[in-house]
């Protein structure tokens, strides 16, 4: 009760996800005790990441064994989810389900005690591709637009994004690095705030991930200007990115489950090997198209790739602008 | 769309969701008396169970979670001084006079019948007036939104008779507890000194907690020694003494005459109330506070105003509870999640494959109408159970308090434990308390200081996006209509005010 338990399996579920769990996981011993294994989030419940979360949650024990819960720990900006994963017991029962910004953009800028190294990937749920949106009678309506309307007035276009140096504000800092335009940025308590805003006329333009916007953006009550990513999102089939408009700037948001390094190699592999079944259940695909969660499962080894990759390019936008050394 | 409602009839008034509505009141009620715990966080627990269940059961639940919460914070407010959840702060205030002086079932029947009227009102509103009022609601910028600020925190601060300076003093210091952490627009560290936990800010929940119950709890707990010291001497007397001390049950019954006296009250909350949590962003504390602050200005018994006030009590109820409906206003008309209550029942709906937002009600159209008329009638469920409950909550509210105090300061540490998941929450909740003794000594109003520290984070984001969008000029704060509105009524409502004041003395 005093948890922030978020599974809906009471405590008989458990011995019954437990039996189940036998049949197809019986070659391989699970290296998993049968306490639940807990998926802190660092941020509050309801949003995105929370969502993907409670997808797994729901349909993993029957491949994994103990029960899932989904736990929300929002304090100190994230830190302590991630302080909270770090110093429990290294055996796969505690792992953070995050974007990039509590542990790649704090581990570059906040005091913290760990590195970027003292972290393994285990699976990526998704990647998320901030998207640049206005209101339909704005006069800025393309990337186009925009550039031109920055070049010809610098510094006069508001912009709102999340908070600072987070996923939907470091691509703004990386667009105008590239192209040496300026505008005035805006932070919000989040995308709730930002998008009223711009609906209210009170700002230009700001940033969002495509799932909140999609079906505003097909009705034609909001325009999405651009995609920062390589691809055009599955969601805003329409959009273009900021590739196809000239511009490389490409930095999607990935939302992954992540394990101290101290956590054995085969229980990450268990881990990994469970989650991606579950995820390619029948149920768990219904479940994410419903809840518009786009689940794309990459494994243990692409999802370090990636990581790694994350912490370099963050890591060179931040020393840019002078945020790190 | 009223062919429709015929079938939305069937699946609202559905044994199965009806019993899912009472289960969720009883639920609220029940967490919301709990200080620390609140209806948000029983729904946030609960949402997975949209993936097992009809979706008008579902928001049944939740529904009722959500109403039954709303009511249950004032009963720890007026029996305990203990908000159950932000909401209830402003409610605390004359409630737990009220309960002092003896008449707690008096107090916790106006809040009841305020709330439901606050409730009932605002999901008109939401369901006749959504599009209009989510319109204005837009309206409101930065600009605006700092004027509204500013507009509460003067109202509040200026309350007190006499304390004006100390009221003003009290909304700094909560506005500077709220700045610790990290900065909203630039994102560095202010005032942790070095303490990494501290970089998040603190938590509402262990601060309004700490300020208003644990000092509380504390000076209570030092008269309670004091008086055992005393007493040790004649411990037969003392065991004679009933459980419930001298609280004579027959007395304290809401006349029909006074529950009138509470109505002008309780339609200034009702009215605030609506507008107020049609906002994004702005809140149900916000709300309660300015209806108490209004309804002070306006009542014909000013000077009861913080010493008992049944008046007191209905403003704040009526003003919180008149944010439920119209909360969902912006989530209705344009997808927009205005408070956490809100983003978590946008989440419920996304989890049931619906997107919120104006296609809402046409594509789902028989789950909304139902929706709608469950808002409606939770309501006539939570008064009718709590009705027959609060004859026993009162009671409970004066059993001696050397039974009561240990449990309710579990209560209050489990409850803040639970809130946030850190134990940082807990220190945040005992350094409060021991603020509050001291603040308590010497006679600071308290109120000012959690509005301060509530409105805080949004009046500077609010302020600082202004300057940033009007590039730095501070004209550019008058830039709006309805912020020199604002101003100006503040203005005159103080200069009133203060010389009506005067002229009585």
């Amino acid at each position: 009760m005093f948890h922030k338990i978020t599974t809906p399996q009471g405590a008989a579920a458990t011995a019954i996800a437990a039996m189940m769990a036998i049949a197809p996981t019986l070659g391989a011993a699970s290296p998993l005790s049968n306490d639940p294994i807990r998926l802190v989030i660092p941020f509050g419940p309801g949003g995105g990441s929370d969502i993907t979360a409670r997808v797994l949650s729901a349909t993993a024990p029957e491949f994994c064994g103990p029960r899932i819960d989904v736990v929300s720990m929002s304090g100190a900006a994230g830190l302590e989810a991630v302080n909270f994963v770090r110093n429990a017991e290294p055996n796969g029962h505690t792992l953070l389900v995050t974007d990039y910004g509590p542990i790649v953009t704090s581990g570059f800028v906040d005091d913290v005690d760990w590195s970027h190294e003292d972290w393994q990937p285990v699976m990526n749920f998704t990647e998320w591709l901030p998207t640049v949106y206005t209101r339909p009678d704005h006069p800025i309506q393309t990337i186009e637009d925009w550039v031109e309307a920055a070049t010809a007035d610098p510094g006069s276009i508001t912009f709102g994004h999340a908070s600072p140096l987070g996923i939907v504000h470091l691509p703004l800092v990386l667009f105008e690095m590239e192209t040496g335009l300026e505008n005035i940025h805006v932070p919000t308590s989040g995308g709730g705030e930002t998008r009223s805003l711009i609906m209210g006329g009170h700002i230009d333009l700001g940033m969002t991930l495509p799932a909140s916007i999609a079906s505003e953006v097909a009705s034609g009550e909001l325009t999405a200007l651009g995609v920062f990513a390589a691809e055009r999102s599955a969601a805003l089939p329409d959009t273009p990115t900021f590739r196809e408009a000239g511009y490389d700037v490409v930095l999607p948001a990935w939302l992954m489950i992540i394990a101290t390094d101290e956590v054995p190699a085969e229980t990450v592999e268990y881990l990994q090997d469970c989650f991606m079944e579950a995820l390619a259940s029948p149920t768990a695909v219904a479940m994410s198209s419903r809840v518009n969660a786009g689940i794309e499962p990459l494994n243990a080894a692409d999802s370090t790739e990636l990581y790694m990759a994350t912490v370099e390019s963050i890591g060179n936008i931040l020393r840019e602008i002078g945020e790190i050394d | 769309m009223l062919e429709s409602f015929i079938p939305a009839l069937y699946l609202a008034f559905s044994p199965e969701v009806i019993m899912f509505v009472a289960i969720g009141v009883l639920m609220g009620v029940t967490l919301g008396a709990i200080p620390g715990l609140s209806g948000d966080m029983a729904i946030a627990i609960l949402l997975p169970i949209v993936f097992f269940l009809e979706p008008a059961a579902a928001l049944g639940l939740l529904t009722g979670i959500y109403k039954g919460g709303m009511f249950g914070g004032s009963i720890s407010a007026i029996s305990f001084g203990v908000p159950g959840t932000p909401g209830s702060a402003a409610t605390a205030i004359d409630g737990y006079q009220a309960k002092l002086k003896g008449y707690p079932n008096k107090a916790l029947n106006t809040a009841l019948y305020s709330s439901v009227i606050g409730d009932t009102s605002s999901d008109f509103v939401l369901i006749f007036l959504a599009l209009p009022l989510a319109i204005v609601a837009l309206t409101f910028g930065p600009v605006e939104f700092f004027a509204l600020y500013a507009f509460s925190l003067l109202l509040i601060s200026a309350l007190t008779k006499g304390k004006v300076a100390k009221g003003v003093a009290m909304a700094a210091l909560g506005i500077l507890l709220a700045m610790i952490g990290r900065d909203p627009i630039g994102g560095s560290l202010r005032l942790t000194f070095g303490i990494p936990e501290l970089s998040g800010g603190l938590a509402l929940i262990p601060v309004l907690v700490g300020i208003f119950a644990v000092s509380e709890l504390i000076i209570q707990l030092s008269k309670a020694w004091m008086e055992r010291a005393n007493r040790i001497m004649d411990d037969a007397r003392q065991r004679a003494e009933s459980l419930l001390g001298d609280y004579d049950a027959s007395k304290d019954k809401l006349s029909f005459a006074e529950f009138r006296s509470t109505m002008k009250a309780t339609w200034i909350g009702t009215t605030m109330g609506t507008l107020i949590g049609a906002l994004p962003g702005a809140g149900s504390s916000l709300a309660a506070f300015i209806s108490y602050g209004l309804a002070q200005r306006f009542s014909r018994n000013r000077d009861e105003f913080g010493k008992g006030s049944l008046e007191g009590v209905a403003a704040a109820e009526a003003g919180n509870s008149a944010t439920s409906g119209s909360t969902l206003i912006p989530l209705f008309a344009f997808g927009i999640p205005g408070s956490a209550t809100a983003a978590l029942f946008g989440a419920a709906f996304i989890l049931m494959g619906m997107t919120p937002g104006p296609r809402l009600i046409y594509d789902h159209t028989e789950v909304i109408y139902a929706l709608f008329l469950i808002l409606i009638y939770a309501n006539l469920i939570n008064l009718v159970f709590s009705h027959f409950l609060l004859p026993v909550y009162s009671k409970i509210a004066m059993i001696q308090s050397r039974i009561l105090l240990p449990i309710v300061c579990v209560l209050a540490i489990l409850g803040t434990f639970a809130a946030g998941n850190s134990v940082i929450d807990v220190y945040v909740l005992l350094f409060a308390g021991f603020l509050g003794v001291v603040l308590r000594m010497y006679n600071f109003p308290l109120a000012p200081l959690i509005l301060g520290f509530i409105v805080a984070p949004g009046a500077e984001r609010a302020l600082r996006q202004s300057l940033l969008i009007g590039r730095g000029d501070w004209m550019h704060l008058l830039s709006s209509p309805i912020a020199i509105g604002l101003y100006t009524v503040a203005a005159i409502m103080i200069l009133t005010f203060t010389l009506v004041l005067r002229d009585k003395k």
